[in-house]
């Protein structure tokens, strides 16, 4: 009878470029009793592995070939959400460098093995990660879903025991208050880590919460002093740089970017940030030296980025250089070939047709930018496909698009403000103040309308008027709750129909999700006791 | 490419091999061959930490770790490779303390190697903890150390031209990386019934 070990339901995954280390490891891993290992030189090969099968441990050496490294595969992984973190991600090298080790927490290996090592270290190492995946497995699971109030919740658990996974536990739900919107409470909780033992995670999660609170003096400070005792934490550079930036000192972004550069010039992520500085700026060129260097980097690998070719062609066409921007967006569209309706890839090369003097292949772009369904894309995407129907003369596209990004952020005058510079620059001047205004009005009196009718006792009415707008809007949280809120009084009054029940209940998971404090949930909460107690069984009048 | 860059690339292609061959020798139970390669290995972290440490570049990622796995993955390691016995204390050891584990592991390793030069039947590792300090140490039941080396302060000690001293050396560097409070960690050389190697850290 054969031996069945712990690890053997294991499934493993080798990445090493060295032949050499890939059969030993895959012999190293063999004698731990493991049956299901999956072997691969690249990074591309390890990505279709990871298409096809799930894997509970991942080994991967740090060097590999093809101009990428263990780091950048991990974050690519991690960011795309191919693997969760319930998967153990184990960083194989020679030499563990400082460099390698500072990036942001979510980002982070599991551990590090460092060359050479017994089959015994890795079978101890992998025993006691994979006890912690057991220990954290609610957290990993509740972080998984984005579902912070749950993460803290289950880290407190972990806390009391005081065990062995105190401080990672600490790091988790440091962050789970950040993501929550408890700026106060992550000061507070960080002040008092930070009394325990001055950890740079700590003080880089302090800067977080001054800044999410509104104090971007102190949450400089924090980041000043933080470089000064840690000078390769390069997400503090990043983060100074983000401050700078938001402050509309775009000089002293790019010093304290350039500064990061140079001490870690092989990060891909800062010239990535120097570049967003630079289009903030206007700055093409320093847009096209940035991005340049990352496409030259990553050209040839699968960890290439659609947008880098995106914005790099942006530039190209500002520059006054369309036909080279007509000819790396085509070529990133039909190498990428799943991205070629990405908004932001098709509306660039729209653009850069229409300069070029292409109006068919401009209008042809734009079509496939006009794909998506402009609610559900990010407000930079909304931004390049309203001006690049702009460009090619379609009105009232743009302006459609850029009301429902207005509606949908009522409050902030820094989009506003882009909002109206966009209609200025792009041939709509006579739009630039009247479309914002009209849009703000717009949206408050389909609010005043729904609200009159809800008084009046239709509620129904109400009801359908504020569900069309949180739909059209889903970023507009007051709409959204309003939209949850009518719907709740419906059904109350009017009868328990499963679709609006449904429809609710996505609103206030919507809300709670962007703002777990929202003012508005508490009566929502006491709304939905009183519909169940109304409705449940037992109960009937 | 400078010469430390060519440096770094060269140790990761010898420790690739080095690695290999070590993988080939605990699969044929071959300890002895083992134990020189890792110790071969090992020098070379040194030397690439004690040219970092003297150029200002030695680093330090202290984190919150559990002393009990390192001395537990040492003993393992160093069990495969030698036919003396390995005894672990650790009915003081805290369940976390602040150290990098890495640097830790290397000073470690080497005062193992020095004491399985010198050990007649045991060593044994502990770590004990009296709430301001952790105290690693490696104690073997050899003839102890040379009285000379009792009465150097350790904290940073000179390299010698001969090229001794130099594990001491690093682990001086690596224990003064260590600083909470403004206390600093150190090194401390003993002699009780053979040599006693302690690395002392602050809380």
């Amino acid at each position: 009878m054969a031996i069945r070990t712990p690890f053997a339901d294991k499934r493993v995954l080798i990445l090493d470029d060295q032949p050499d280390m890939r059969s030993t490891l895959r012999s190293q891993v063999g004698s731990l009793g493991c049956e299901n290992i999956a072997v691969s030189a690249t990074v591309k090969d390890s990505l279709e592995q990871l298409k096809t099968n799930t894997f509970d441990v991942i080994l991967c050496d740090f060097y590999l070939a093809g101009g990428t490294d263990g780091q950048q595969f991990l974050e690519y992984l991690r960011n795309r959400r191919i693997i969760g973190r319930d998967v153990v991600f184990v960083m194989i090298t020679a030499e563990k460098s400082y460099e390698s080790v500072v990036t942001a927490a979510e980002c982070l290996p599991d551990d590090y093995l460092l060359k050479p090592f017994t089959a015994d270290t890795l079978k101890s190492r992998l025993q006691r990660l994979l006890e912690k995946k057991i220990r954290l497995a609610k957290v990993d699971q509740m972080q998984n879903k984005g579902n912070w109030p749950e993460v803290i919740a289950a880290c407190d658990e972990i806390l009391a025991a005081k065990d062995r996974y105190y401080v990672d536990v600490l790091r988790i739900k440091g962050n789970a208050l950040i993501l929550s919107g408890q700026a106060a409470a992550a000061i507070e909780f960080y002040q008092q880590a930070l009394a325990m033992r001055p950890l740079p995670w700590a003080k880089l999660g302090l800067a977080k919460a001054f800044q999410q609170i509104g104090d971007p003096a102190r949450s400089k400070q924090t980041l000043e002093q933080l470089i000064s005792e840690a000078p390769k934490l390069m997400v503090a550079y990043d983060m100074l740089g983000h401050l700078h930036q938001a402050a509309g000192d775009n000089q002293a972004a790019l010093a304290v970017l350039d500064n990061a550069c140079l001490i870690s010039p092989n990060s891909l992520a800062r010239h990535r940030a120097i570049a967003t500085v630079a289009e903030g700026q206007g700055d093409y060129s320093r847009v096209e030296q940035a991005l340049g260097l990352v496409i030259k980097k990553t050209r040839n690998s699968p960890l290439r980025e659609t947008h880098d070719f995106a914005r790099l062609g942006n530039a190209l066409t500002e520059m006054g250089e369309p036909d080279k921007a007509v000819a790396l967006l085509e070529e990133a569209r039909t190498t990428f070939k799943n991205d070629a309706n990405d908004p932001l890839l098709a509306s660039v090369e729209a653009i850069a047709q229409q300069r070029a003097g292409h109006p068919e292949k401009a209008n042809e772009a734009l079509q496939r930018a006009m794909q998506n369904d402009p609610s559900k894309l990010p407000e930079q995407s909304v931004m390049a496909i309203a001006k690049a129907c702009l460009t090619i003369g379609q009105q009232d596209a743009a302006q459609e698009l850029l009301k429902n990004l207005v509606q949908s952020n009522p409050d902030s005058t820094e989009l506003h403000g882009r909002v109206s510079t966009i209609l200025r620059d792009n041939g709509a001047p006579e739009l630039a103040e009247q479309l914002v205004s009209e849009s703000i009005r717009e949206i408050i009196e389909l609010n005043n309308e729904a609200v009159k009718r809800a008084k009046a006792g239709d509620l129904a009415a109400a009801a359908e008027m504020l569900t069309d707008a949180a739909n059209r809007l889903p970023g507009n949280l007051q709409i959204v709750a309003n939209a949850a809120l009518a719907l709740f009084f419906d059904i109350h009054a009017n009868g328990l129909d499963p679709a609006k029940l449904q429809a609710a209940q996505a609103f206030q998971q919507a809300v709670l999700n962007k703002a777990p404090s929202y003012p508005k949930l508490t009566e929502m909460a006491e709304l939905t006791k009183r519909i169940r107690g109304k409705y449940a069984p037992g109960s009937r009048q | 490419m400078n010469f430390v860059d060519l440096a770094a690339v060269t140790i990761h292609d010898v420790k690739n091999r080095l690695a290999v061959l070590a993988n080939r020798a605990e699969d044929q139970g071959d300890s002895a061959t083992m134990r020189g390669v890792l110790e071969a290995a090992a020098t070379l972290s040194r030397l690439l930490a004690l040219y970092k440490a003297d150029s200002g570049g030695l680093l330090s990622d202290i984190e919150a770790r559990t002393p009990a796995d390192l001395l537990a993955e040492l003993a393992a390691e160093f069990g495969k490779q030698s036919a003396l016995h390995f005894a672990v204390e650790l009915s003081a050891a805290p369940n976390l303390w602040f150290y990098d584990e890495n640097l830790v592991k290397m000073v470690l390793q080497d005062a193992l190697y020095n004491a399985l030069r010198h050990a007649r039947r045991e060593i044994r590792l502990s770590a004990v903890a009296d709430g301001e300090w952790l105290e690693f140490s490696v104690h073997d039941d050899g003839p102890g150390y040379p009285p000379n080396m009792l009465d150097q302060a350790l904290a940073i000690q000179p390299i010698s031209r001969e090229g001794t001293g130099l594990g001491l050396h690093l682990a001086g560097r690596v224990a003064a990386l260590h600083r909470n409070g403004g206390r600093e960690g150190y090194v401390r050389l003993s002699n009780a019934n053979g040599a006693r190697f302690s690395l002392l850290l602050p809380k």
